[in-house]
């Protein structure tokens, strides 16, 4: 099979430079949401009202607004506050899906530790853990299980998301597929629609095989 | 120091509201279309879901296969792509005839086309699978108690499985909504003047980022907010007879 000439210098670069910065803002926000979300998830449910309220106020904002406008005010607002606070195109998109992802994991969290029977809080306590302890070794392990098929739901949503850092130039897979369409129509041939068609496909068989995992997840342990 | 803190608010306050009187119609104008926008989509995603959802349900031949596969081509690709595609790809295709049928369809679609359709596209996949599973939630027992009653199977859809399964989907039919509008902000790549595109473009201009900024953000989540109220009394007022408390 002989493929048309264009066709190999644009693969390498969306894949070589695109997908694999996907990949990593996908890792780092993966990471991200999970460790601050079921901090605060779990600090959610103790009935302590400035604390509630304030980590309530943080998931409401932050899955209220627009992950697009959420980012924008990381790489636009924050340096017109504060020039230490100016990041790279990679690092304001990561942040702001930090943002975003936390929110949707804290509130998972919350529902899943509220889950966990009374009694394996008074038998943690029992055998003499205190709060930190209770929920590091009682009560989240338990709460993991109910979490996972959100949370490989969450991964899903992240990886698609991670293209609304095209918007501010960070050069994820559909950036550099419109880097490419540009440089080839400047060129004098246009192949915008191969090349977002593929963009398309590769998302698909990154994401198609996780929400199927995570339909199964949700059906072998609920 | 509370003094200091009180002057600095007010000072904010007297800017926003000078920023407001320069461009506040313009910002108006920039909301009207995204609430424009998310209306006809969410429209039209509510039909798609009830069509489509309903057929999957029912596992109507063909259309059904079908329907699964428009889900998961949605689910399982950034919107942000779908939007590139139908505005920056189908436009290389030109004006042309449609596989010899002889209707000639133009594929440069203009902004605004493809403003509401991709939203709609894509708010109708996720409302296929809202309204799949309210539609499978209703008992088997209830449909034919209707069977049973004479109602045929249009009948009985409409009179029973719509009804229940309709206010079992509602609450996560609305989430899908409340995303179709928050979505509308991609449209900020194909340059459509809905709300954020307008509020970057006067911030590019004036460069006054804090204020700019500020009132987007109230303003999405004001919208947002009181549509998560909404479904909270809507679900309330909804429910089931025998799920009330």
């Amino acid at each position: 099979m002989n493929l048309p000439d264009w066709i190999s210098p644009v693969a390498r670069y969306m894949l070589e430079e695109g997908l694999r910065n996907t990949l990593q803002i996908s890792a780092i926000a993966l990471i991200g949401s999970t460790i601050i979300g079921i901090t605060l998830g779990t600090l959610l449910t103790i009935r302590f009202l400035p604390l509630s309220a304030a980590i309530r106020f943080y998931i409401e904002v932050w899955r209220g607004l627009p992950i697009l406008v959420t980012i924008f005010i990381i790489f636009f607002l924050l340096p017109a506050l504060s020039p230490t606070l100016r990041f790279s195109a990679l690092t304001a998109a990561a942040i702001g899906l930090i943002l975003w992802g936390s929110a949707q994991v804290a509130e998972a969290t919350r529902g899943a530790v509220i889950s966990i029977p009374r009694e394996q809080h008074e038998a943690a306590s029992a055998l003499g853990f205190g709060w930190v302890g209770r929920h590091a070794f009682v009560i989240l392990p338990q709460a993991l299980r109910r979490l996972l098929p959100p949370m490989v739901g969450l991964l899903v949503n992240i990886i698609q998301n991670t293209t609304i850092a095209q918007v501010i130039g960070a050069a994820e897979l559909l950036e550099t597929g419109e880097r490419q369409v540009e440089r080839l129509t400047f060129e004098g041939q246009n192949h915008a629609l191969e090349i977002y068609a593929a963009v398309m496909v590769v998302f698909f068989l990154i994401s198609f095989p996780l929400t199927r995992l995570a339909a199964y997840l949700e059906r072998r342990l609920v | 120091m509370t003094v200091q803190l009180a002057l600095l608010a007010s000072s904010f306050l007297g800017e926003l509201w000078t920023y407001l009187q320069d461009y506040g119609s313009e910002l108006a104008a920039g909301l009207r279309r995204t609430i424009q926008i998310s209306a006809i989509a969410i429209v039209g995603a509510f039909f798609i879901g009830l069509v489509l959802g309903a057929a999957r349900a029912h596992r109507i031949p063909v259309v059904s296969q079908l329907a699964a596969v428009y889900v998961e081509i949605i689910r399982n690709t950034p919107i942000l792509v779908q939007i590139f595609f139908l505005y920056f790809g189908l436009a290389t295709l030109g004006a042309r005839e449609v596989l010899g049928t002889g209707v000639t369809v133009d594929f440069r679609l203009d902004a605004f086309t493809v403003a509401w359709l991709s939203v709609m596209i894509w708010g109708g996949a996720f409302n296929t699978e809202n309204f799949r599973a309210g539609f499978e939630a209703v008992p088997t027992r209830y449909r034919e108690a209707g069977f049973a009653l004479g109602f045929g199977r249009l009948a009985t859809f409409l009179n029973v499985t719509l009804p229940i399964g309709g206010r079992i989907a509602l609450p996560s039919s609305i989430n899908t909504y409340i995303s179709v509008l928050k979505n509308t902000s991609l449209l900020y790549a194909i340059a459509y003047p809905e709300l954020t595109t307008t509020a970057l473009q006067i911030n590019a201009l004036t460069l006054q980022t804090v204020e700019t900024f500020t009132v987007l953000a109230i303003a999405y989540l004001a919208i947002v907010w009181t549509m998560s109220a909404g479904i909270r009394l809507l679900e309330r007022q909804l429910a089931l007879p025998e799920e009330r408390r």
